[in-house]
């Protein structure tokens, strides 16, 4: 996770730098635009968040070590929140403090976009840790699924035209950055750009995530509390 | 074939449990009952005893029927203040130090602060790990990690001690300490049941034994009483005395003795119909035939030969 978040840092410094074809300073917009928009939302966010939340109750099973969580006297269904607060709190640690290292490394132009996107990552994150911590309380092989997930269903979904897209957490993560982004110009003006995305209100995506994260943590909470774990 | 009258205040009920993962029937309407003391679980390899330990713990449900814990359903979690857990292997919180991994333990018990160190130092002091407790438990040899783990199951000081396999991998010296550990703790008024596949370390510790097979209860109670249900294979007794050839043919005109046969240069091997009704007809008989007895001893009470005994007659056709 680190290397990964390490070649981020050292991409986002490179683009930074001033090229012959580009000799202007780098702007918000242009970090927000080109940097943290794909490369972060797109593909860190998600990889960093299903790597503890996937492993959280699958690698307990893997190592042999949840027979110890479930035959404590605590109830399942807060033995699997406490996983969830657990994951999601190394999660945002890790989630943010990227983000913050992507925004502070090109100086002054990422604070802007800092703003902008740390609620935003927040609430994707609590997303994405409750849907891949259902995915571990469902399969022993979470991180598999996680990764299908966050490369075929996320990218692939994601891009897709219509409203396919509106079963990914990027979609709503990115309608609510596109509203909240103005200044930055984040949303795609006008056209074919704009009629493919069909992005929904900041309000509506808002309602969307932190119903998703309910649903998903109920539905793992549900799930954990019935399974019989071999 | 049972003998539940010994257990007197049950601390954990099987009644009529059947378990299925899938088509595979791995427990089929078992009922019993585990009382204060040491039980042993025995059986082969596909019998069921980890499904059975599985369920008593908690950690699945029974397909028909019903487990309690101390008058609890063993899947709710107050049940689970009652049950302590050795699990089979060897996994644990490797990362930990002994010391960290039972403080640990005792925090997921409800324990915290003060309480939660006095525990740990007192369990760990119990199973013989205070002083090697500040190293990783990845360094720890597999007898040190059964004591840890023995020690995780005992932090929270439970009613029903379920062992699965405690002593592998544990030195003789080390197996004879946990041996005497059990007995202490089912002294105590616990019950301990104890799964093991080295039968004859159940001859010295259970005061009670299940044998499963093919998911089926096949027997319940001690040792003796169960030997004694074998009617069907009568017991067999060696007899060492002065004049072997002289009583022999004596020893045949008792009822409960089948067969004789000698085996030089002073023993005699009996095969025994009715055990209690042999040591009676045989202390006449010794007190009034001078029969210079030396030893009597029988030969096949192990759980070892119950259990090939048991094993057989389940085989049969019925």
């Amino acid at each position: 996770m680190l290397v990964l978040l390490g070649l981020a840092v050292l991409i986002t410094y490179l683009w930074s730098l001033p090229k012959p074809w580009h000799l202007d300073s780098r702007t918000s917009a242009e970090l927000a635009r080109q940097i943290l928009l794909p490369l972060y939302m797109g593909f860190l966010l998600p990889v960093i968040c299903l790597g503890y939340a996937s492993a959280a109750i699958a690698d307990e099973r893997t190592d042999e070590t949840l027979v110890y969580l479930l035959t404590t006297n605590i109830p399942r269904p807060l033995v699997y929140l406490s996983k969830y607060a657990a994951a999601l709190l190394l999660t945002l640690g890790m989630a943010l403090g990227g983000l913050a290292a992507l925004c502070l490394v090109p100086g002054e132009i990422g604070r802007e976009a800092l703003g902008v996107f740390w609620t935003v990552t927040v609430c994707a994150t609590a997303a994405y840790v409750g849907l891949f911590l259902l995915f571990s309380a469902m399969v022993r092989r979470a991180t598999f699924l996680s990764l299908a997930y966050a490369l075929m269903i996320e990218t692939l979904t994601g891009n897709i035209p219509g409203f396919v897209k509106r079963i990914t957490v990027s979609f709503y993560a990115k309608s609510w950055l596109y509203e909240s982004g103005e200044p930055l110009g984040l949303a795609p003006k006008e056209g074919v750009a704009l009629s493919l995305f069909d992005p929904v209100s900041a309000a509506t995506a808002q309602w969307v995530l932190g119903l998703a994260s309910a649903g998903f943590i109920a539905l793992g909470m549900w799930i954990f509390s019935r399974k019989e774990y071999d | 074939m049972n003998t539940e009258s010994r257990v007197t205040t049950a601390l954990a009920e099987v009644r009529n449990v059947s378990k299925w993962f899938g088509p595979v029937m791995a427990l089929n309407g078992v009922s019993l009952e585990i009382g204060s003391g040491i039980t042993g679980l025995v059986g082969p390899n596909g019998a069921g005893k980890t499904t059975l330990l599985r369920l008593l713990t908690g950690q699945i449900k029974p397909s028909l029927g019903g487990i309690d814990v101390c008058g609890r359903d063993a899947w709710s979690a107050r049940a689970k203040d009652h049950i302590g857990l050795c699990p089979f292997g060897d996994a644990t919180w490797d990362e930990l130090s002994g010391r960290k991994l039972m403080r640990v333990t005792a925090g997921l018990r409800g324990f915290t602060g003060a309480e939660a160190r006095r525990r740990a130092e007192s369990v760990l002091e119990t199973v013989g790990m205070a002083k090697r407790a500040d190293r990783p438990v990845r360094t720890y040899s597999k007898g040190m990690r059964q004591r840890i783990k023995l020690g995780q199951a005992l932090v929270h000081d439970p009613d029903l001690l379920v062992l699965d396999e405690p002593l592998n991998g544990v030195d003789p010296v080390g197996c004879e300490e946990l041996n005497e550990l059990f007995r202490t703790l089912a002294a105590q008024g616990k019950a301990v049941l104890v799964s093991s596949h080295i039968l004859h370390e159940m001859d010295q510790l259970a005061d009670r034994i299940l044998f499963i097979c093919r998911g089926k209860l096949l027997a319940s109670g001690s040792l003796a009483e169960i030997r004694d249900m074998l009617d069907d294979h009568p017991l067999k007794v060696r007899l060492s005395c002065g004049s072997p050839r002289r009583i022999a043919p004596q020893l045949l005109t008792l009822e409960s003795v089948k067969s004789v046969s000698i085996e030089p240069p002073s023993d005699l091997l009996l095969e025994v119909q009715n055990p209690g009704r042999f040591y009676a007809e045989f202390g006449e008989f010794a007190a009034g035939n001078d029969a210079q007895v030396q030893r009597l001893k029988a030969t096949d009470t192990s759980t070892e030969a119950v259990f090939d005994y048991l094993m057989e007659r389940a085989a049969r056709p019925e």
